[in-house]
């Protein structure tokens, strides 16, 4: 594999935002979530849990509520006081209605799908009409004295609770009057001066209103008399959220201790027929607040302040317990944040509002395997350029000279020229950006920077001539057949002749730059591409699907290559493709091409073409062969994938140049050390 | 007109005094009322009254002032002149205060506003408006006329490119600024509540300090608790210290050789 030196890279402060908001959807096995800052990402759950479109955020727009509605209809609102669309195929928000009742807290679709209830801060609840193109106001409820901060549907669609300050209220649909208000306790046996607040209601159709409030309490109440059935003391600190299965037979709540409580339907006796609610099983994933929780039919799926998304497969639910039924954490973004200049040396840092330009320190000493060589320069932060408004950046992409940034915000296109002179730079702002370039989904510039492509959130793809320190407009590529997918990925070959762009369903599309035109298509996979680099001399276009497969595909000869059928009539090693994380970027040394570089989350590997393939029995994760073995047995267990551990967790890794490497960390103590305070646990012996 | 004055020090003989000093008494008493018409009588008689008092013990012997009428009409109308004057004069400085505070007022509304070109360019836009329109009020016009501008080019109504001949090179969206404040209050208030339920008063938070900690003391082996470093602390000594080490690096080198 040869000698490398590595830049680890562990100034990149990157910190989610926690996740506010989990909406499930049973038809498309899609998981909706919102984050605080207003960024909704929508997670394909059959396709290994990758994330398959996301909506950038904004400052104002504090999403308190989302859900979905009949028709794949993805509505949020929040407490600017808007209810929200997105439009899942043209990737933006439809429109935004003000419900004009002050910010909103909750909502929740009715069972049927044609109706949106919302609780506002003024007390009052909302009905609105779903009509094919737009939501219509249809009726207020009767208006309660303090917010309503949780809303649920009987199933049948006639009665609705809502839970607000110290009560819970349950309302006939009809005639839109509060039939039962339920006085909530403020402790669990006992008084206290703060108020208990109903974070979580959630009405069956037996008539139970289960409730979740700030006490620390989960408690039946039965709406047909408005009484207090049970009460369930399982924390010390707020319970936030709950989702009751389909089949009513199981429920999940949240605690802000970071614990998820499993409840169940359980007979009293084994034979008998009455039940009774349960707490079976309780999980500590998280170590924040859980602020939302979500059932589907097999699996409990919990987000909170930790900006961990967690999905827990219940055993007794799957049906091939395979590692499909391991425990699923997602924290670290599924798409590339980082852009490398190789010549200078530079890297781009991508944050929600601003960019960072740092340049990698360098070393003069020497030293062998293993060591930490001490810097003779440190990392210099270059640059620090905030973006104009209240929108989150999309994208962001610098030159491999360096000289050009460009980024993208859902409104505008910003490109910048840079100027090098001994050790400062200066920052030019390229003004008058055509029109038609406005948001655009993924932006690249060509090996030499001389072009600019860039993907538009309409489908198109424009290719930008850049000159000096202007710009001019070459030609734009119309979208092809199928829909938009924000995961638009490109890659440009070496020499400029070839565009790869995977972002439609219709498959990988490659345009021939030179004569603008459509050269082929790559076969669709029923899974999305998690990242793309065409190879440097070869021009073959490596490929990486979100279930860990891997495909090479030869771009003048428009077929697969015969490497890439070997490996897919092999099949690749199970371990392998039991990973957790995707394949965020692929590269390639220019020296060898039998080799590639790849890496995700955990782990990089060095495909070496020339070496065989492992088959299931060997060892996948080879440590470094010590030396005093013999080199048959070394022979005989080397296989093409070198993979390792050393840098996790990984953000982006890189071949700077023939003999350097770069790998970016993100050590998760230094998220969680700037996260929002935790509740206090009082631990025996400390 | 004649005031008996209480006299306990004195003697008997001091009824004759009080009836001859009753006199000059009076007439200064008369004279000072000609003078002072518009004052209360009880605070010209008080004056008098006390200073007589005293003065009386040592101009017991002499005879009093003689005034002529003449005279103290004279003084009195002088007087009166001179009260009225500072009047006026009081008032005039006021006056001038008041004006220069308007001026003052008018000058910073103008300040606010936006310069007079925009402000001439907008209204003969709306008029032009409400000739087409003449229901509507300036003011919503102006807002609507804002709004769709806000919308951007891709609407093609005649209204939206008058906007646009006005507005060349800005784009600029125009809110009424009670209805955002009230929008953004009630924004701000709902945050204060979240933030105060879960992390407020009452609740049970501990720092993420401490929380980091908790893992390091329960390990098989104990480990110290996790300390954050501030680097922003102590710049400017942090920096005069590498400049001294520096210089006195420097001097051994030279000292050396």
């Amino acid at each position: 594999m040869g000698e490398f030196k590595v830049h680890r890279v562990r100034f990149f402060n990157y910190v989610p935002s926690g996740i506010r908001c989990v909406a499930y959807n049973n038809q498309s096995n899609r998981l909706a979530v919102s984050r605080t800052d207003g960024t909704v990402e929508v997670y394909n759950l059959s396709a290994n849990y990758f994330q398959e479109k996301f909506f950038p955020g904004h400052e104002s727009r504090a999403t308190e509520a989302l859900c979905w509605a009949e028709g794949q209809r993805l509505f949020s609102a929040g407490l600017n006081g808007e209810i929200m669309e997105y439009d899942l195929q043209a990737l933006n928000i439809k429109y935004a209605v003000d419900a004009f009742g002050g910010p909103i807290w909750s909502m929740a679709a009715s069972p049927s799908g044609s109706q949106l209830l919302v609780g506002c801060e003024d007390g009052s609840v909302k009905l609105f009409q779903i009509t094919p193109d737009k939501i219509q106001f249809e009726r207020n409820f009767d208006r309660q004295k303090s917010r309503i901060l949780s809303l649920s549907w009987h199933p049948s669609g006639t009665h609705i609770a809502a839970g607000s300050i110290d009560y819970i209220s349950v309302f006939d649909v009809k005639s839109g009057s509060a039939v039962h208000k339920m006085i909530v306790d403020r402790q669990y046996m006992g008084v206290s001066k703060r108020k208990c607040i109903v974070w979580g209601v959630a009405f069956l159709s037996d008539g139970t209103v289960i409730s979740v409030d700030s006490a620390g309490k989960v408690q039946f109440w039965d709406s047909a008399t408005g009484t207090l059935v049970k009460s369930h003391l399982i924390a010390n600190a707020d319970v936030q959220s709950i989702a009751v299965a389909e089949q009513e037979d199981s429920f999940v709540v949240g605690t802000a201790e970071g614990t998820v409580f499993h409840f169940q339907l359980v007979p009293v006796t084994s034979n008998s027929s009455e039940k009774q609610w349960v707490r079976t099983k309780p999980f500590q994933h998280h170590t924040h607040d859980v602020r939302t929780v979500a059932h589907s039919p097999t699996a409990l799926i919990s987000g909170g302040t930790d900006t961990h998304l967690v999905i827990r497969p219940l055993m007794e639910k799957v049906e091939v317990k395979n590692y499909d039924a391991a425990l699923r954490k997602i924290t670290f973004p599924h798409r590339r944040l980082i852009s490398c200049s190789k010549k200078r040396q530079l890297l781009l840092f991508q944050f929600a509002h601003h960019l960072e330009l740092w340049r990698l320190g360098s070393t003069v000493a020497t030293g062998k395997n293993g060591d930490t060589l001490p810097l003779s320069k440190n990392a210099d932060h270059l640059l620090h350029l905030k973006t104009k408004g209240p929108e989150n950046i999309i994208c962001s992409c610098i030159s491999p000279c360096g000289s050009w940034i460009a980024y993208s915000t859902v409104s505008r296109f910003f490109l910048y020229r840079l100027n090098y002179e001994h050790d400062n730079i200066s920052l030019k702002r390229v003004s008058k950006m055509p029109p038609f370039l406005r948001s655009a989904l993924q932006i690249l510039f060509s090996e030499d920077s001389t072009k600019l492509f860039v993907a538009s959130n309409q489908g198109a793809l424009h290719i930008v001539q850049l000159s000096g320190g202007s710009f001019k407009h070459l030609h734009a590529f119309q979208p092809q057949s199928g829909t938009v997918e924000a995961m638009c990925l490109l890659a440009v070959s070496s020499d400029g002749n070839w565009l790869a762009a995977s972002g439609t369903s219709a498959g990988v599309h490659v345009y021939n730059v030179k004569q603008l035109k459509l050269h082929c298509t790559v076969p669709a996979y029923n899974f999305p591409v998690t990242a793309m680099a065409i190879a440097p001399n070869t021009n073959n276009l490596v490929i990486a699907h979100s279930d860990q497969q891997v495909f090479e595909y030869s771009i003048p000869d428009k077929q697969y290559t015969d490497w890439s059928r070997t490996v897919q009539k092999q099949g690749f090693h199970h371990l392998w493709l039991q990973r957790d994380t995707p394949i965020t970027h692929i590269s390639f040394h220019p020296k060898r091409p039998m080799h590639i570089l790849l890496h995700d989350a955990y782990m990089f590997c060095i495909i070496d073409k020339s070496l065989p393939l492992p088959n299931d029995k060997t060892l996948l994760y080879n440590p470094f062969p010590p030396t005093n073995e013999s080199d048959v047995v070394r022979r005989r267990t080397a296989h093409a994938f070198k993979i390792s551990k050393i840098y996790k967790p990984l953000l982006f890794m890189d071949l700077l140049d023939e003999r350097t490497l770069v790998a970016v960390e993100r050590p998760l103590d230094d998220i969680i050390a700037q996260l929002p305070p935790p509740i206090k646990k009082k631990k025996f012996g400390t | 007109m004649v005031q008996l004055r209480p006299r306990a020090s004195r003697a008997p003989a001091s009824a004759e005094a009080m009836v001859d000093e009753g006199q000059p008494a009076s007439e200064e008493e008369e004279a000072e009322h000609g003078l002072l018409l518009g004052q209360p009588s009880s605070g010209a008689a008080a004056e008098p009254l006390e200073e007589d008092e005293e003065g009386d013990d040592e101009f017991d012997d002499e005879a009093p002032e003689e005034l002529t009428f003449a005279s103290a009409q004279a003084e009195a109308r002088e007087e009166e002149r001179r009260v009225r004057e500072t009047v006026r004069r009081d008032k005039t400085l006021l006056k001038e205060k008041r004006k220069r505070r308007e001026e003052l007022f008018i000058e910073q509304k103008k300040r606010k506003l936006l310069p007079d070109t925009i402000l001439e360019k907008l209204t003969t836009a709306s008029q032009t408006n409400v000739k087409k329109s003449p229901g509507k009020v300036k003011e919503v016009n102006l807002q609507k006329k804002n709004e769709d501008c806000e919308k951007g080019n891709d609407s093609k109504k005649v209204k939206v490119q008058k906007v646009q001949s006005v507005s060349q090179n800005k784009s600029y969206l125009a809110v009424r600024l009670k209805d955002q404040d009230l929008r953004d209050s009630r924004q701000a208030a709902a945050q204060a509540f979240i933030h105060n339920s879960l992390y407020g008063p009452g609740t049970n938070r501990t720092t993420v300090n401490k929380f980091l900690s908790l893992a390091n003391k329960r390990l098989p082996v104990k480990k110290a608790a996790v300390q954050f470093l501030n680097n922003a602390w102590g710049i400017q000594k942090k920096q005069n210290a590498k400049r001294f080490k520096r210089r006195w690096m420097v001097r051994k080198m030279k000292t050396k050789k």
